[in-house]
């Protein structure tokens, strides 16, 4: 029998505030959608580990009449992404969003952006091992790959994820909001995906993937370069007709050159003796 | 303490059977009271391997489901006194096997005052891969000197280091060992095959041996008798050696040397 007092609280509302991701939606096309996420996440399913999203519209390339939301939505939530709200929607595209279960956000709701550290150019840290960080060892590849708990530093950034065990075939590591450091390697048919720069002390031989949000000035540095796929910002890389003899079971570094539409990854030798 | 040992591949046919057979008759030999288990349900083989194929009454399933004691199924090997076989079922399937059953089976095992039991694990990385490591403390990976069987070596290397007890508890993590099998030192000389450095190199776990090709596994399966038990065999001593490093003792590597057969015997049929 519930307490009297306690009738009017089995629910109760308060404020909070959370720190949530953008995802800023150019096309609502969703086959288009769905091969540009392809291109950008290599397939991986759960990426975004149910990670709950604003999705915003203002950088639109056309203006369409209406938008496939199931679609849309079924495609996002297959990479595990859970869009909660929109904001910068054309008027006559709300009521369709909200009857998709999506809330339209007013501008005022957010408080200032804070520039998230894939927006700033990133130095990499100098060759010796970055600052101690928490170390991980790599998790199974059922579970979702989890990046460290610690909160995020004032300039938004996220402590670097250091693995100090050889990567095995089919596991796969993501450093969500930061940097990537290998102590021994990876093997082929591991995946490792870092928001920020990877660093490999050890033979680099399975997927690499830097800049998983978009961050065009993320790297990949190895002391032992050969890959089956590097990515940067999605624009990837595989090795059908070999590694390159300049680069190979050598010291190396790929970077993304060009401007926006046009990059291409640089894959150059390193010579730090 | 009993040490539990899994020997697993990923692979399948590279030669986990044999090596748990040969390996565990070399710890009983040694005066250690071993246990071998055969995880490999459905798919029996170890019985076979052991020759104690016609004396099995209950196996692991009958015992992790309490319909016999392990007593009563344990088999005492033919040839050694210290060796204890525990089969699989042939009629179930591996879904019959729990982690408790099999905690249960383990600890009893401790109890009855095993030095050594192992595992000898099913080929794949499913659910009797995964419970024949689960409770590990050491695993011998055996691989063939072949990309494949490389490769998925190294799969089950990250479901041990990420599925065993050890692991999810944080406790010391299970100790590794390579053993390589089915070598042939005149294929590596001729560019072939990898070679055990090879293996090494792309696996990064230390070496506890390498176990040359031979006809005489096939005769030893044949005969329902481990291969180190035949004498004079390059087989048996090659797992003499593994268990006498298994034991901390030093031992060369040995049958990793390609020799070119003289002349005579290469005109009159050396290989």
């Amino acid at each position: 029998m519930a307490d009297a007092s306690l009738q009017g609280k089995l629910i109760e509302f308060k404020g909070a505030s959370l720190a949530v991701m953008t995802a800023y939606v150019r096309e609502t096309d969703a086959v288009r959608l769905a091969d540009a996420l392809h291109m950008m996440l290599g397939g991986m399913p759960d990426f975004f580990a149910g990670e709950p999203a604003i999705l915003d519209f203002s950088q639109l390339g056309n203006s369409p009449d209406r938008v496939d939301w199931t679609a849309v939505l079924s495609l996002l939530r297959r990479y595990q992404l859970q869009p909660v709200g929109v904001r910068n929607l054309d008027e006559h595209l709300q009521e369709g969003a909200r009857r998709a279960g999506l809330a339209v956000l007013r501008a005022e709701s957010f408080s200032a952006e804070r520039p998230v550290a894939a927006a700033q150019p990133r130095t990499p840290p100098p060759a010796p091992a970055p600052a101690p960080a928490p170390t991980l060892s790599p998790t199974p590849v059922e579970a979702a790959p989890q990046a460290p708990a610690a909160a995020p530093s004032d300039n938004g950034l996220a402590p670097t994820l250091v693995v100090d065990r050889p990567l095995r075939s089919g596991q796969q590591v993501y450093a969500k909001g930061g940097d990537l450091v290998l102590l021994a390697g990876m093997s082929p048919g591991s995946e490792i995906i870092a928001d920020g720069s990877i660093h490999c002390y050890g033979p680099l031989r399975g997927r690499a993937l830097a800049g998983a949000r978009g961050d065009t000035s993320a790297r990949i540095f190895s002391t032992n370069f050969g890959p089956e796929l590097v990515s940067i910002a999605g624009v990837y890389r595989t090795f059908e007709r070999g590694i390159p003899q300049t680069v190979a079971g050598r010291g190396a570094q790929v970077r993304l050159t060009g401007s926006d539409n046009l990059h291409t990854l640089e894959i150059t030798p390193l010579q730090y003796d | 303490m009993a040490r539990v040992i899994v020997i697993t591949s990923g692979k399948g046919g590279v030669g986990k059977t044999t090596t748990s057979a040969s390996i565990s008759t070399g710890l009983a030999l040694r005066g250690f009271k071993t246990a071998v288990i055969d995880f490999d349900v459905g798919l029996r083989n170890l019985d076979l391997i052991m020759g104690c194929e016609r004396r099995v009454v209950y196996d692991l399933i009958n015992v992790v489901n309490g319909e016999a004691n392990l007593n009563q199924a344990l088999i005492k090997d033919k040839h050694c006194d210290n060796l204890f076989i525990l089969p699989a079922s042939q009629t179930r399937d591996k879904d019959a096997l729990t982690e408790e059953g099999v905690e249960k089976v383990l600890k009893d095992l401790e109890h009855l005052g095993f030095d050594y039991i192992l595992c000898d694990s099913p080929a794949g990385i499913e659910r009797g891969a995964v419970m024949a490591l689960t409770f590990a403390d050491e695993a011998i990976v055996v691989s063939n000197p072949e990309v494949s069987s490389v490769r998925d070596s190294d799969r089950i290397l990250g479901i041990l280091q990420s599925k065993s007890r050890r692991a999810i508890e944080g406790r010391e993590p299970v100790k590794e060992h390579l053993l390589v099998t089915r070598y042939s030192p005149k294929r590596v000389e001729d560019g072939e095959m990898l070679s055990y450095k090879d293996v090494q190199e792309l696996l990064r776990i230390p070496l506890i041996g390498v176990i040359p090709e031979s006809d005489d596994v096939l005769q030893a399966s044949n005969q329902g008798t481990p291969a180190i038990h035949l004498k004079d065999s390059d087989v048996a001593t090659a797992y003499l050696d593994v268990v006498a490093r298994f034991l901390d003792e030093d031992r060369p590597l040995r049958f990793v040397a390609y020799e070119k057969p003289g002349l005579l015997k290469r005109l009159f049929g050396g290989k």
